[in-house]
């Protein structure tokens, strides 16, 4: 048996990975993100962020957007995609993500930026963008996440400071984390923010 | 422009008013003290906004710019953002990632000392989206004072889809996790591996050949796949004792048994930052001097799991390899080496404190090699990537061994 198992991977395994080599090199597409020549798709911010949170604390504490700069981040990304068994369309998401995530929190982002938005609900936004850290009961998904329904959680601030918090990100005392600003996602302009922070009151608050 | 247009009429109508004020007051002769002084002191007030006006044209002349300064600065900003994009767009990009970490260690038996410092570069060179070399050194400083300089990997990867890299080189062995993934210092929650994690123990650190893995998205569930194709280890032998000491899983770039090692993982991603998955090596291998007269069966199973829930983390492993029979060989019977851990990690939010425990369990070939452990440790995390680590090792072995003495262990580790 033990024998025959050997004979299945000495004639399969080593000829199937020199083939495969052999394809990729020669820039036969036989998937849509083929790298030597394919079209890849764009990283997509909000999937970035669910893959970013549930993936990276299976080994390994959540290390915040804002620790490399964009250019760093592409080589430690690559690298985590062979750690992790990620897809080619998973890297380039949590690329996005983290690109978008860690510019500096000096940069303030205005209540009244020109940013079209998404034109989504709070609760469409909420579970794109805010739900892999946030979780869809509000609780924190991952660790220094603070918990909505607590009565004397965040939600109990007050709406102007929440509103600043969202739009320019924030660190609450004894997370090693900054939330990005806006989530990470630039997507959404100052009517996204109220939206979902109207949904935050209506599903989370007490 | 307009601004400084409206400027000049203003100026000029305070000039105007400032002097035709008082020729009017003089021409008319027949107004009394009161008109006068009321005029006099309108025009000293008129004169003081004229002297005002005067002074802020004259500053504003001095901030204004002229057309080439204008350009000269579009240039420069020109130059800055392309300046900008160059380092953000090259198709090579180097980068240095790594860790190291300092370990003060008391163990029965033997005195405290500080018994470990550690440097490990890890060295990245990614060119476009389509190739990454990526290499870690293990610099350590050595009982007697010198320095162990060794490889850990180094591996050219090849992306050749979404869901397929291929690699060749020296790679960490992907059957199972803490050997690949857990064991860098500022992911170990402990200063120690597990029971029969360690080198030349049960579980493979590393191979050199050829190598692909991957991952897919099946419904929404994450699978993740690692194969190679090595030259798999080799056996240390005790030919006076008739015994096998150990096996060498550590990659090596002889393949005297002539015979190669194929093996992989398969895991699997149920939910959130979780993740099942099972190993598997086969092939032969041979006792060190022997080489290819006493090739043996060589086998390797593994399952590991991993779970984090909030401030929890879970996970466990087990590994085993074995060998066959060689009848021409100085330590002809088979032997198998068999290790397992389990461990729980909570974070005391919001604070920077975490609680870890983890037991172990190592069956050597070699009986006085056993140990089972329990491992109780408490850190403090810096950083995420920063944390200062104490534990106790409770280790039971065979009775007098190094594998029974109970060890007390700090260290500061720092990836980054």
């Amino acid at each position: 048996m033990r024998h025959a198992i050997s004979n299945i991977f000495s004639g399969l395994v080593l000829p199937g990975l020199v083939a495969m080599a052999a394809v990729a090199w020669s820039g036969v597409a036989f998937s849509e993100g083929l790298s030597t020549g394919g079209v890849m798709s764009e990283g997509d911010v909000n999937r970035g962020a669910t893959t970013w949170a549930n993936n990276c604390t299976r080994c390994h504490e959540m290390r915040s957007p804002t620790e490399f700069r964009d250019d760093i981040w592409k080589p430690v990304v690559a690298h985590m995609r062979l750690r992790g068994g990620l897809t080619g369309e998973q890297q380039r998401d949590v690329l996005a993500f983290l690109q978008a995530s860690n510019s500096p929190r000096a940069a303030q982002v205005s209540f009244e930026d020109s940013t079209p938005g998404t034109g989504l609900s709070g609760k469409d936004i909420y579970s794109q963008t805010c739900v892999a850290c946030h979780g869809a009961n509000g609780k924190g998904a991952i660790p220094g996440v603070p918990d909505f329904t607590r009565p004397t959680g965040p939600l109990s601030k007050p709406d102007e400071e929440l509103l600043h918090n969202i739009i320019n990100g924030y660190q609450g005392p004894g997370s090693q984390m900054a939330m990005p600003a806006k989530g990470g996602n630039p997507e959404l302009n100052a009517a996204d923010v109220r939206a979902v922070l109207e949904y935050l009151h209506e599903s989370f608050g007490q | 422009m307009k601004h400084l247009t409206s400027q000049w009429r203003q100026t000029a109508l305070a000039a105007v008013i400032a002097v035709a004020l008082p020729l009017n007051a003089a021409a008319d002769s027949t107004v009394g003290d009161d008109t006068y002084e009321a005029l006099k002191s309108q025009v000293e007030m008129l004169q003081q906004q004229l002297q005002q006006i005067q002074e802020t044209l004259k500053q504003y002349e001095q901030q204004t710019v002229t057309n080439e300064e204008v350009q000269e600065l579009k240039q420069e900003l020109a130059e800055v953002a392309s300046q900008q994009s160059e380092w953000k767009n090259t198709d090579s990009i180097v980068h240095l990632a790594g860790y190291g970490d300092a370990t003060y260690s008391d163990k029965e038996g033997s005195p405290g000392a500080f018994s470990g410092a550690r440097f490990n570069p890890i060295f990245h060179y990614q060119y476009k989206d389509l190739l990454m070399l990526g290499a870690e050194m293990a610099i350590e400083v050595e009982d007697d004072g010198g320095t162990s300089t060794e490889l850990e990997y180094t591996t050219i990867h090849l992306f050749a889809t979404d869901y397929l890299a291929v690699g060749g080189g020296k790679f960490l062995s992907p059957t199972g996790q803490f050997r690949q993934n857990i064991h860098p210092s500022w992911i170990n929650k402990l200063p120690t591996a597990p029971s029969g994690f360690g080198h030349d123990q049960a579980a493979p650190i590393s191979e050199v050949g050829l190598q692909g893995m991957g991952g897919f998205l099946v419904a929404g569930l994450n699978i993740n796949y690692g194969a190679y194709v090595g030259n798999g280890p080799i056996l240390e032998i005790d030919a006076v004792d008739g015994e096998i000491e150990a096996v060498e899983a550590e990659g090596r770039t002889s393949n005297d048994d002539d015979k190669l090692v194929y093996g992989g993982r398969l895991g699997l991603a149920p939910w959130p930052n979780s993740e099942v998955g099972v190993s598997f090596a086969t092939g032969e291998v041979a006792g060190e001097d022997e080489k290819n007269n006493a090739t043996r069966d060589y086998d390797v199973y593994g399952a590991d799991a991993a779970y984090k829930w909030r401030n929890l983390g879970l996970r466990g492993e087990f590994i085993k390899q074995k060998v066959g029979s060689a009848g021409s060989s100085a330590a002809p019977n088979s032997a198998s080496w068999q290790a397992w851990y389990a461990q729980a990690a909570y974070r005391f939010m919001p604070t920077n404190f975490e609680g870890v425990v983890r037991y172990s369990d190592y069956d050597a070939n070699l009986k006085n090699q056993d140990q089972e452990q329990w491992a109780l440790g408490i850190n403090y995390l810096f950083a995420p990537n920063a944390m200062a680590k104490l534990a106790y090792n409770f280790n039971d072995g065979k009775n007098n061994s190094n594998a029974d003495d109970n060890a007390f262990q700090v260290q500061f580790a720092y990836g980054f």
